[in-house]
């Protein structure tokens, strides 16, 4: 009987099992080639996963979703390790898109989970790290040419700092054309304030979090009056 | 009734002319008092001076140490923010992981300034309101003083995948938490109030629950002479309630904004206080008449729980919440104690 790797993984990720996780992904690679790990086992466990632990699913505790981003890194650099034997590191797909905690949140697990989870999906990402001004978030977004920043904040003091980096979106005339990505605790338990704050849009778990940037990426390139690339 | 006698009252069981209410409102005695936040959260007799403001134009019944955990892990030499609109964070971590901060020494609770600071604003408020309020010393458990000194994401690699080296850190930290909840009950604090995050379901899995989280915070709980209260953290604490039921010496339990009040008993039966559940930092975005429906919820669904405590609930209520706000809250329970007698 064939085995059912999703399963399995999905198992390992929801025992916070990151071992038992890398041994199902191991054993799945041995009969595939696992550069198509990302898209063909991992994107689609992890998709699976999200939607449980979006819902609270028992069991289903902040580290579990640690643990799922752990080994979205582990896969990673296991294809980076690859593509270097190979001649170099394979090009993201997607992006560039920026992430920082907003100035003030010193809280950066969630957003490292958002990246890892993101960077897996093929998602050039530039981490900013905690306590960014608005100032630096756009600086940086001019720099690189990301047209989706992904803000967070965990606590409902720093969440409204969210709306200082809309005004200065706003002030450089970028309105639409970079859109404005918001997540963290405060958002989770107070999905409004999203809007009030002036967010373009959250996920419901980390891991959904790759959804929502291809959303806000297609509306910065239709703001901006682009195909997307 | 004064307000020592009223939460007295609470903790026996008895009935008092109206409902204890506490406000977790360390921050915004700076508001009240116009201190700069760097002396608020340096200078114990300037935070002393703003929840002496909080009492006098409040009349909150539990008065609070300062709401500033980053100070122990300042101890252990991370480094704290400067605070702007709230109270310090860490900035940058002491160790980057649980191995390295087996190394570290403990801090001396006699001789630290971070600790002095929280200690010596006990004992001002001690001597101040000495038979009329109780005091409540805050900190953090063993089992999330880590995060303040290392970082969540490198405790989570010690608790997840690590667990000896997280155990030896728990053991080396333990003494340190007994030695600094027995110095603020010294310097008098009534009670202990105290976060464990990381030994809730909501942050961690069974395993690390069952097997670290909570053995390690009932050793450390039971070494404590005095009582103590739990602290939903910001994480959800009904559904885990029963984890935290029976911890040596622990009196009270206070859940997050919203959770519900009658489940919360009926799990906990008679004997602990329960305290909440306003939600503290949302309390700015609301107006007064919402504050005050809010209230009296509460209030009506425990009118006949004499061991509930109306508290706001999570971290500290936000500098800009409009002071009738907070009126509100003392109005209603006033409401509340005119309806008793």
């Amino acid at each position: 009987m064939d085995r059912d790797f999703s399963q399995e993984l999905l198992d390992a990720i929801q025992r916070a099992d990151r071992a038992g996780a890398n041994a199902v992904i191991d054993a799945w690679a041995a009969g595939h080639s696992f550069p198509r790990v990302v898209p063909d086992l991992l994107s689609p466990t992890l998709e699976t996963f999200g939607r449980l632990w979006a819902h609270g699913t028992q069991g289903a505790s902040l580290a579990v979703g640690y643990v799922a981003a752990k080994i979205a890194e582990d896969v990673l650099s296991r294809l980076l390790l690859e593509a270097a034997a190979g001649g170099g590191p394979p090009q993201p797909a997607k992006g560039p898109v920026l992430m920082g905690n907003v100035e003030d949140d010193f809280h950066p697990l969630g957003r490292k989970m958002v990246a890892a989870f993101l960077r897996a999906d093929g998602w050039e990402v530039h981490d900013l790290g905690v306590d960014i001004s608005p100032a630096q978030f756009l600086d940086k977004a001019e720099e690189t040419g990301a047209r989706v920043i992904g803000a967070s904040a965990m606590m409902y003091s720093t969440a409204k700092n969210v709306a200082r980096l809309r005004e200065e979106i706003d002030r450089r005339g970028m309105t639409g054309r970079i859109q404005l990505a918001v997540g963290g605790a405060v958002f989770k338990l107070r999905p409004e304030l999203v809007e009030a704050f002036g967010g373009d849009g959250t996920a419901a778990s980390a891991v959904e979090a790759s959804a929502l940037f291809e959303r806000l990426w297609q509306r910065a390139c239709t703001a901006a009056g682009e195909p997307r690339p | 009734m004064n307000s020592l006698e009223r939460v007295l009252a609470a903790l026996q069981n008895r009935p008092a002319d109206r409902p204890a209410f506490l406000l977790n409102a360390g921050l915004y005695g700076s508001r009240l008092t116009g201190a700069s936040l760097k002396d608020h959260y340096t200078d114990p007799a300037v935070y002393a001076e703003g929840q002496m403001a909080i009492r006098e134009t409040f009349s909150p019944d539990l008065l609070v140490s300062p709401f500033a955990l980053a100070g122990l892990g300042a101890a252990f030499g991370s480094r704290m923010s400067t605070p702007h609109r709230q109270p310090p964070n860490v900035a940058a971590f002491a160790a980057p992981s649980a191995e390295a901060a087996l190394q570290l020494p403990l801090p001396d609770v006699d001789s630290h300034p971070q600790i002095l600071y929280l200690r010596e604003s006990i004992r001002i408020l001690a001597k101040t309101y000495a038979g009329q309020a109780p005091v409540i010393g805050l900190l953090a458990s063993p089992v999330d003083l880590p995060p303040l000194i290392i970082g969540l994401e490198a405790w989570l690699d010690a608790l997840l995948f690590q667990p000896d080296t997280a155990r030896a850190l728990l053991h080396r930290l333990s003494p340190f938490f007994v030695d600094l909840g027995k110095a603020m009950l010294s310097d008098g604090a009534t009670a202990l109030a105290l976060t464990a995050n990381l030994a809730n379901r909501f942050m961690v899995p069974a395993p690390v629950v069952e097997g670290l989280g909570l053995p390690s915070l009932a050793q450390a709980l039971g070494e404590i002479p005095g009582p103590v209260i739990l602290h939903h953290g910001g994480c959800p604490l009904l559904a885990h309630l029963a984890d935290f039921m029976g911890l040596p010496n622990t009196v009270g339990y206070v859940v997050d904004a919203g959770e519900e009040l009658a489940a919360a008993r009926a799990l906990l039966g008679p004997g602990p206080l329960l305290l909440g559940n306003l939600g503290g930092p949302t309390l700015a975005g609301l107006r007064p008449e919402e504050v005050s429906a809010l209230c009296d919820q509460a209030l009506a669904q425990r009118t006949t729980d004499p061991q509930f405590i109306l508290a706001t609930s999570g971290a500290d209520i936000p500098l800009d919440t409009p002071p009738a706000c907070l009126q509100a809250i003392t109005d209603a329970v006033c409401r509340a104690g005119g309806a008793r007698s």
